[in-house]
């Protein structure tokens, strides 16, 4: 047993765990981090993906005690460090990814959130052939992959204040558009009385597509 | 999940400090690099070191710098991400920057390092398997067996060198710096071509010892009109090992002919394979002129004619074969447009 | 119970206007449990560690086929930190998904099938202690004889796999079905042109990157709580009271968070079993966690299928009959196989209407991982094969191939030649929606030599009406409960296994109710709390479980307006419920919240909930498995690819996809767009990419995420997801399922564009860049020849 001191998260850690395990098993089973998934045992996958200094590895290949002395990040560092820099909720990448429908079974996501993270970090205006890139290590069985791409670009466009690409499959209205005031599409109500009644509020329901006002 | 065996690890921050435990620990001990080749090797019970040597503290070995006569020295614990972005690495060794940003994926070249891919294991669908599954079959004899099951009846293990920037490597005549202690304790350095570090001996593919480290590969200033580019095949766009790798180094005389050209292809057997003919099918020739299209059929001929892949990594071997015309054509014909990699993505 | 009710198309409002309009249903809402998944906080069951949790290793076999002799393990008990050892002794009793093939056990008892089949267990103080134990296990074999040729296998069958005393014919056959529809000599008698080929599937599988995980705790009260990666709850716990001989009361099972199944998480598995049994042994929680490789071994993939396919057709393009002759390599077990012997010939015959059908499919035992349902089970195989036969069809007759399709639609409200009833169908919409996005008419059989287009066409069921084990209770069962808070809680024993049904669940209870979305939490597949579904497959989700919640939420909606409109002396006819206010629509100055309006309600009332169910109306043929894969409706899918294929390395890519799917209505379009873009992937990566396969030992050709492989986000093509609405009379608000049916056309789609890019037609799958060249070869020796023998003329 060796007494690993590891910064995870912003914080200076102490915990306790064999020299043969890998960050992956410290993080889940020593420290309780378990937002970091095993897909594959051994570096095929990417569900492991971690932010090791800012870069994305894979934390199931990772001998835990080598990681001293680097910062490690891991999905659950991304929330509390949006709030620490004075945003709102969480990261802009997770909160894209939930609006565009990217987390089906969710399983890959929190390594292909870091992966998209770190891409958004080093490149700020990546096109979508750089996206697929930077995501090329991170495997989705679920989505096929084009609901994550128009989440990195929704959390491009609302950092650049751009009108994101309308999805095929809502040809009529962009689900993700701006309203010409720089806000997000009214949140959904009861259409019958949203729509020019008067008599019942809009629904300020920051959990539908479209940010409360 | 696929556990690691016990081990002990160490984090020296010098080579003096690694080389110590190397030899106090000697067939016990292993160096590790980024660990994305010894790591899944060690979960499929490939090697059971009691000592993880690691390199990454050792400041020698991180960085690439250019030397007054233009040699590009890249310290073995480089990444490979770092050397294919980098400007330099880019526009003097292109084979080699386009090689290591065609290694596995976006993660694992982040972790992998150019030391750990010159000195990768070799790859063979029977061996790069869990210790059950190789159990299974009876093992073979790269590890714990006594049969090739590549070969019927074959003495001598042909698993396939599969790293991408060997071949590149080797095409620009490039030069490892290796350290070791002596019997006397004494810590002596030596320099090794490239292309006399491997041996086609797939069971341990290379003529150093596990007591060396490799302190920095040297990559000799090209020639005014360096041409390079490299070629890899494999079934997905990312992730994937190499099918088939072809680095091409041509350069050019003032008139634009090939005054010489070098061919390497790898993932075919125990070491990279210098393509000689298919080199010398282009000397003479100029780019664009009448010929030199029979010349570049010429070379993709005589290429096809010295590789014989086996069924050592999966895939359809015989496909393999038929790719090396086409992949010998078309990264010959992107080193001289100066563009590349030939890569399907 | 509401059964066989018929909700209706109509949002449940009308406003003062007159008008109905959605609230939440169609809109692009998020799911329940996005934001817990981007942030790491949704528990999987592999995150779930309890105090004192041992963990389990399973020993496998290393043989193909083998009779167990003897087994010893008393060294791996002796080992310091082993805390039990198990063998199939320990479990004898027989189990299997579908009730009348039980031919699997916990552990085997006396034989091994297949390389990686489960012997024994360990559960030991740690992971490492317990692959150590594993070690000290000793296992005498005696070898059979391997079958690893489904051909073979039925032939010369010397040791059968699953030996049938009372009948030794029977051999190696695990099921066969035969069936016979029309008058098919007519009908080829009748066909101007008969197109006839062999066409092969390879086996594939799902690879849901979550690896199978369960966690077990028996408490000393003797309740048995298992925690499993599974999306069919219910039968797990069929199976568990079964084998572990216990009152299925005392036994809870609960599915956490599931990342990812695609049918692989169907089946009861045996680790679900070993932790019960060995929680109970030990009496400590036991955890069980997959190694990927031992996820392929599990497999219950796609079937390997040989299908040889004959149909005849009119100048004009109509088809007269089919001919099918299908073998089926099942692996070591029968799983769901009945069904899928079933569904290959079952679920073919629409969007087209075929006058005359006849199939004869047979099930085979072979000594490989097992097969079993993967997304579009047993019909993704024979859809290829046809779809593809329909374009060599078309070429036959020199017909455009979606015209050869529309002239064959079998139309809305008809019966199929095998009985099947069809409700809505908007195939025509699906082909005009793909041709014109695919610039069909401008584009096909124009590009240069190189590049083509593809289309096809598919059907798929919404759930059907064979509910596994013969009951007569409800498919789908949900209950709703309401709080003084304002919140409704939905009980739903449906699985979420990411495909978004907690989050229809709560959509339906918003949408009858008025509420806003954060109004609504989902308890789902925990069998303690949950009324019984059963389950996440067949694509009966969103059909069943929310005709089942419209059908809660109504009577719900009944009683809070009753209470409201008596309380307020009017008629309840005039009470509106909508965005979280409940309001008189004659006198809006009459507005409470829907919480006091639950307050009301529970006033007037007593406690507030409803239960609700769904079960099918009575379908399908009138003959034996007539009623196998009756589905209450029909989902229809057209896709057109664009394919480019090198010729000098045969590599095929596809460039463009575009999935049109009548999905009846789309409750949430950005999830029923996901279940099509995942779907089109999937099949996608079936033609050009992945290979379940086994070496000439018999053992897993390569099983792990490397070398079986699924594609990357670059081996992936622009997915285009085009809805087509067709408002079915019988599903929830007129939706019908959209998880499995969009699969289906990917793979004919890419062999038919191929022909359009270069000539070929690729008949067996998978569509590796050497086949392709060889195809291109053959191809241009058949020109020569030809060019040859007219310079000769
Ligand atoms: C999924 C996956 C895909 C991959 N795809 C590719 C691919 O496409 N192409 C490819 O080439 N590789 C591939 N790899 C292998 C590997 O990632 C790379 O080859 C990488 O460059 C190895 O470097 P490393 O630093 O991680 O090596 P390590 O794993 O640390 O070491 C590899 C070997 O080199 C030795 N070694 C390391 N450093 C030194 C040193 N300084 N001196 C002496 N010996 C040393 C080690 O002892 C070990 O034997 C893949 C790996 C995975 C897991
Ligand atoms: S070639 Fe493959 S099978 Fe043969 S000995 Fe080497 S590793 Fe083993
Ligand atoms: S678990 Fe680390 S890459 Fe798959
Ligand atoms: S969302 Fe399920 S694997 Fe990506």
């Amino acid at each position: 047993m060796r007494v690993l001191n590891l910064t995870v998260n912003g914080d200076a850690t102490e915990v306790a765990a064999p020299a043969h395990w890998t960050l992956l098993e410290v993080l889940r089973y020593r420290m309780g981090l378990t937002g970091s998934k095993q897909g594959c045992d051994k570096g095929d996958c990417g569900a492991c993906t971690v932010l090791i200094d800012g870069e994305p590895q894979l934390s199931c290949l990772t001998v835990a005690a080598l990681a001293e002395g680097h910062e490690i990040t891991t999905i659950e560092g991304l929330l509390p460090a949006h709030l620490r820099a004075g945003g709102e909720g969480p990261d802009p990448v997770q909160e894209a990814f939930d609006r565009c429908g990217a987390l089906q079974c969710g399983f890959c996501q929190p390594g292909m959130i870091l992966s998209a993270r770190a891409l958004l970090s080093e490149n700020p205006a990546p096109t979508r052939d750089e996206i697929k890139a930077a995501l090329s290590g991170n495997l989705c069985r679920c989505t096929g992959y084009t609901q994550i791409y128009q989440a990195v670009e929704l959390a491009l466009a609302e950092a650049t204040g751009a009108e994101p690409a309308s999805p095929s499959w809502a040809p009529g209205e962009n689900p993700w558009a701006k309203t010409p005031e720089g806000n997000a599409r009214p949140a959904v109500g009861a259409a019958g009385l949203t729509e020019g009644t008067g008599v019942a509020p809009s629904g300020g329901d920051s959990r539908t597509n479209g940010k409360a006002h | 999940m696929l556990r690691l065996p016990k081990f002990e690890v160490a984090a020296p921050q010098t080579v003096d400090e690694a080389l110590a435990l190397l030899a106090e620990y000697g067939a016990d001990a292993m160096l590790m690099a980024g660990g994305t080749d010894l790591v899944p090797n060690m979960k499929h019970g490939l090697f059971e070191p009691k000592l993880v040597v690691s390199v990454s503290a050792i400041d020698e070995l991180q960085g690439v710098a250019i030397e007054d006569d233009g040699t590009l020295v890249i310290g073995a614990a480089t990444t490979l991400q770092a050397v294919a972005t980098n400007d330099e690495v880019r526009r003097r060794a292109p084979a080699f920057a386009q090689a290591a940003g065609l290694v596995a994926g976006p993660q694992l070249r982040r972790m992998g390092t150019v030391g750990g891919n010159v000195m990768l294991d070799t790859r063979c669908q029977w061996y790069n398997q869990t210790h059950f599954w190789r159990k299974s079959l009876g093992f073979c004899l790269k590890k714990d067996g006594s049969l090739c099951h590549v070969v019927e009846g074959g003495s001598k293990c042909v698993a396939a060198a599969s790293n991408d920037t060997a071949p590149t490597l080797m095409s620009l005549g490039a030069k490892l710096v290796f350290a070791r202690r002596n019997s006397e304790g004494q810590v002596v350095r030596k320099t090794l071509a490239v292309d006399d570090l491997y041996k086609s001996d797939g069971a341990f593919n290379k003529k150093v010892a596990g007591d060396e480290l490799l302190i920095a590969v040297r990559i000799p200033a090209g020639a005014p009109q360096h041409r390079g580019a490299y070629g890899k095949l494999r079934d997905r766009g990312s992730i994937d090992f190499p099918l088939l790798g072809v680095a091409v180094r041509i350069d050019l005389d003032d008139a634009g002919a090939v005054a010489d050209a070098d061919l390497v292809a790898v993932a075919l057997q125990a070491r990279p394979i210098r393509l000689k003919k298919a080199a010398e099918a282009l000397v003479g020739n100029t780019p664009g002129k009448p010929g030199w299209d029979e010349a570049v059929d010429a070379a993709a001929e005589a290429a096809y004619g010295q590789c014989h892949p086996m069924p050592n990594i999966p895939g359809d071997h015989d496909y393999r074969r038929e790719m090396v015309p086409v992949y010998v054509r078309r990264t010959i014909r992107a080193a001289v447009a100066g563009e590349g990699p030939v890569h399907h993505v | 119970m509401a059964s066989r009710d018929q909700h209706g198309i109509h949002p449940p409002f009308a406003d003062a206007d007159g008008k109905r309009r959605f609230g939440v249903i169609g809109k692009p809402l998020r799911k329940v449990d996005g934001i817990a998944k981007a942030t790491g906080q949704a528990v999987y069951a592999d995150d779930i560690q309890l105090p004192g949790m041992l963990h389990a290793k399973t020993l496998r076999s290393p043989h193909a086929h083998a009779r167990i002799v003897r087994i010893d393990t008393s060294r791996a008990e002796a080992l310091p930190g082993v805390h039990a050892v198990i063998t199939g002794r320990s479990m004898p009793i027989p189990y299997g998904v579908i009730p009348w093939t039980p031919d699997e056990n916990a552990l085997a008892v006396d034989r091994v099938r297949f390389i990686g089949d489960e012997v024994a267990a360990v559960a030991a103080v740690d992971e490492d202690t317990a692959n150590a134990a594993l070690e000290l296990i000793d296992v005498e074999y005696e070898l059979l004889a391997v079958y690893l040729d489904p051909v073979e296998a039925l032939e010369n069958c010397t040791d059968a796999i699953h030996p049938n005393p009372k009948r030794p014919e029977r051999g190696n056959l695990s099921k066969r079905v035969e069936l016979d529809f029309g008058d098919v000599a007519d009908g080829f008698e009748r066909a101007d042109v008969i197109v006839e080929d062999d066409y092969t599937f390879h086996g594939t599988t799902h690879t849901a990157i979550e690896p199978h995980c369960a966690v077990a705790t028996y408490s000393p009260d003797k309740l048995l709580t298992l925690w499993s990666a599974t999306q069919i709850t219910h039968y797990v716990h069929r199976a568990l009271a079964r084998v572990l001989e216990l009152p299925a009361h005392s036994i809870r099972v609960i599915q956490p968070c599931l990342g990812g199944a695609f049918g692989g998480k169907s089946d009861p598995f045996s680790l679900e079993f070993c932790v019960a049994k060995l929680a109970m042994i030990t009496g400590r929680p036991v955890k069980m966690l997959w190694t990927r490789e031992e996820v392929f071994y599990a497999h219950r993939g796609r079937h390997p299928m040989r299908l040889h396919y004959k149909t005849g057709a009119t100048k004009d393009g109509k088809v007269t009959a089919v001919d099918a002759k299908i073998l089926i390599d099942g692996g070591a077990y029968s799983s769901f196989g009945l069904v899928t012997t079933y569904y290959s010939g079952q679920l073919l015959t629409g969007p087209y209407d075929f006058p005359a059908y006849h199939y004869d499919s047979t099930r085979v035992f072979t000594n490989k991982p097992p097969c079993g349902p993967k997304r579009g089970h047993g019909s993704v195989q024979p859809r290829f094969a046809f779809e593809v036969q329909l374009d060599e069809v078309a070429e036959a007759l020199a017909m455009d191939p979606i015209e050869l399709r529309r002239a064959n639609w079998q139309g809305e409200h008809t019966k199929t030649v095998n009985g099947q009833r069809i409700t809505s169908n908007g195939f025509m919409q699906c082909l005009a929606e793909v041709e014109r996005a695919s610039r069909w008419k401008e584009r096909r059989g124009k590009l240069p030599f190189g590049r083509g287009l593809g289309v096809a066409g598919s059907m798929y069921i919404s759930g059907t009406n064979y509910p596994i084990y013969p009951n007569d209770m409800p498919q789908a069962g949900i209950q709703l409960k309401v709080d003084r808070s304002g919140l409704v809680m939905a009980f739903t024993g449906g699985n979420d296994i990411g495909q978004g049904s907690n989050t229809v669940v709560r959509t339906i209870v918003c949408e009858e109710l008025g509420l806003e979305p954060d109004m609504v939490r989902v308890v789902a597949a925990d069998t303690d709390l949950c009324p019984v579904d059963l389950g996440a497959y067949s694509s009966r989700v969103t059909f069943m479980v929310g005709n089942a919640t419209i059908d809660a939420a109504r009577k719900l909606r009944h009683q809070i307006a009753g209470a409201v409109a008596a309380e307020w002396e009017i008629d309840p006819g005039r009470i509106f419920m909508g965005s979280g206010q409940v309001f008189d629509l004659e006198d809006r100055a009459k507005c409470i919240s829907s919480m006091e309006a639950f307050q009301i309600a529970e006033a007037r009332c007593d406690t507030l909930g409803s239960t609700g169910a769904y079960n099918t109306p009575t379908l399908g043929g009138d003959y034996r498995g007539g009623t196998i894969g009756a589905s209450p409706a029909y989902s229809f899918t057209a896709h057109a690819v664009e394919v480019q294929v090198d010729v000098e390395t045969g590599r095929i890519t596809v460039d463009n996809c575009w999935i049109a799917h009548d999905c009846g209505r789309a409750l949430n379009p950005m999830l029923v767009a996901g279940q099509m873009e995942g779907s089109a992937y999937m099949g996608l990566a079936e033609a050009v990419l992945e290979h379940h396969d086994v070496n000439r030992f018999g053992l897993h050709a390569g099983p792990s995420l490397l070398d079986y492989r699924i594609p990357t986000s670059v081996d992936t093509p622009e997915l285009h997801a085009l809805i087509v609405e067709s408002l079915d009379p019988e599903g929830p608000y007129g939706a019908k399922e959209a998880g499995e049916g969009p699969l289906h056309p990917s793979i004919p789609a890419i062999s038919n564009a191929v022909f359009d890019a270069v000539g070929i037609r690729l008949r067996h799958l998978p569509f590796t860049p050497g086949k392709v060249l060889a195809a291109l070869r053959e191809r241009r020796a058949a020109e020569t020849a030809v060019g040859s023998a007219k310079e000769s003329v």
